[in-house]
């Protein structure tokens, strides 16, 4: 293209230096329409290069806009990413933090809190279904003498033995959990006070057989008494609670070694 | 020129920046109700000190948990320390954790991801 226009504009300033074509009539015109060409020319020329030099600017700035856009998302995946990491490591800390607050430390077993906690939504539940749940209240008989004679590493011992005992013998929707001391509970949903009594008795009796307290040379065995309430429609849980207890101390005035079903 | 003192609380750390010495140092849990506040003196005590002191400056954190805008803010610390270190001025991080908190140590990890300054995470009993 513009070695075409070099070649016509050469052969133009020929014809236009030819001294016979001096006086044609199109000469004059000829010169006029060959200086607005190169002048038109000229001025494409000056218009393409500052058009290209905004788009240059446009483009640089495009370019400074994206690798600014790339390097916050950048950031902002690591944000999220570092984020998401805090909160899962609140979450297990949650986690553990409800673990020991509900826990008793020297069993394992659910504390008195967690057992408070399932009383009240078993008592709700009961009241909702019609179907009641019954307790059990567990105390290791004289248990004072075994920390007495034995130390209370011997106390702590039988302690955790029992609660294992508790643990392996109830079903998967029972709980159970130390009260408080040597006492123990245990919640039994939609139980009779007759199949509680039957559980009761197994436990007590692989409490005689399995909880010993090693002593010198043999082993001295523990057993325990057991008060049983069940929960009546209506009531707050503590009133079954404070039967199973006076159910737990009649046992005991019975000479301990038994179980007591408060009356229904 | 002038000492940052910051006195934490329970959601927000105990901050101290040592003009002289050159030590910025964070200390506990970080989810303050308006972390742009508390974090923007931070900011400004570290630009002022990268423009102005021609010393190296090293941070000392002991940093348990911080939340998002927290997070973002300390990001925004490190690139400031970034930069200064491409531009030739002495910057480091040590980052302290203890060991039973193994987490701690994965999370300032994640944060290091990226800087070329020194950063060290160190354990303690």
């Amino acid at each position: 293209m513009k070695r075409d226009i070099e070649d016509l504009g050469r052969r133009i300033e020929q014809l236009l230096a030819q001294p016979e074509y001096q006086d044609h009539p199109l000469r004059g015109a000829l010169d006029e329409v060959w200086r607005a060409f190169l002048d038109q020319t000229t001025r494409l020329d000056r218009v393409t290069h500052i058009s290209d030099g905004y788009q240059t600017l446009v483009k640089e700035r495009e370019n400074d806009l994206d690798e600014r856009f790339q390097k916050q998302l950048r950031k902002l995946e690591k944000l999220a990413r570092i984020s998401d990491h805090y909160q899962r490591m609140m979450q297990d800390l949650n986690v553990a933090l409800s673990d020991a607050s509900n826990r008793d430390v020297l069993t394992g077993l659910a504390n008195r809190r967690h057992l408070m906690h399932r009383l009240k939504e078993e008592s709700r539940r009961a009241s909702r279904s019609g179907q009641p749940y019954t307790i059990a209240m567990l105390d290791i008989d004289h248990f004072k003498r075994i920390n007495d004679t034995l130390g209370h590493a011997a106390g702590d011992r039988a302690l955790i033995e029992v609660g294992r005992i508790l643990q392996s013998s109830l079903r998967e929707y029972d709980l159970c959990g130390r009260w408080g001391g040597e006492e123990f509970m245990m919640i039994m949903p939609g139980t009779t006070l007759v199949s509680a009594q039957a559980l009761s008795q197994r436990v007590c009796t692989r409490i005689r057989e399995h909880a010993g307290v090693p002593d010198v040379g043999q082993s001295q065995s523990i057993s325990a008494s057991v008060g049983i309430s069940a929960y009546r429609h209506g009531e707050h849980y503590s009133d079954t609670v404070e039967r199973a207890d006076a159910a737990l101390l009649e046992a005991k005035r019975r000479g301990r070694d038994c179980i007591v079903l408060s009356e229904v | 020129m002038s000492n940052l003192t910051i006195t934490g609380s329970q959601s927000t750390p105990a901050i101290s920046g040592d003009w002289d010495a050159g030590i910025l140092t964070m200390t506990g849990d970080s989810y303050p109700e308006n972390s742009f506040d508390l974090f923007n003196q931070v900011i400004d005590w570290v630009e002022r000190f990268l423009a102005e002191a021609r010393r190296p400056l090293s941070l000392e954190l002991h940093l348990l948990y911080l939340n998002t805008s927290s997070v973002c803010a300390i990001m925004d610390v490190f690139d400031l320390l970034e930069d200064a270190h491409g531009g030739g001025h002495p910057v480091s991080v040590n980052w302290h954790y203890d060991k039973r908190n193994e987490r701690v140590a994965e999370l300032a990890e994640e944060f290091k991801e990226d800087c070329s300054f020194p950063f060290a995470i160190v354990a303690h009993d």
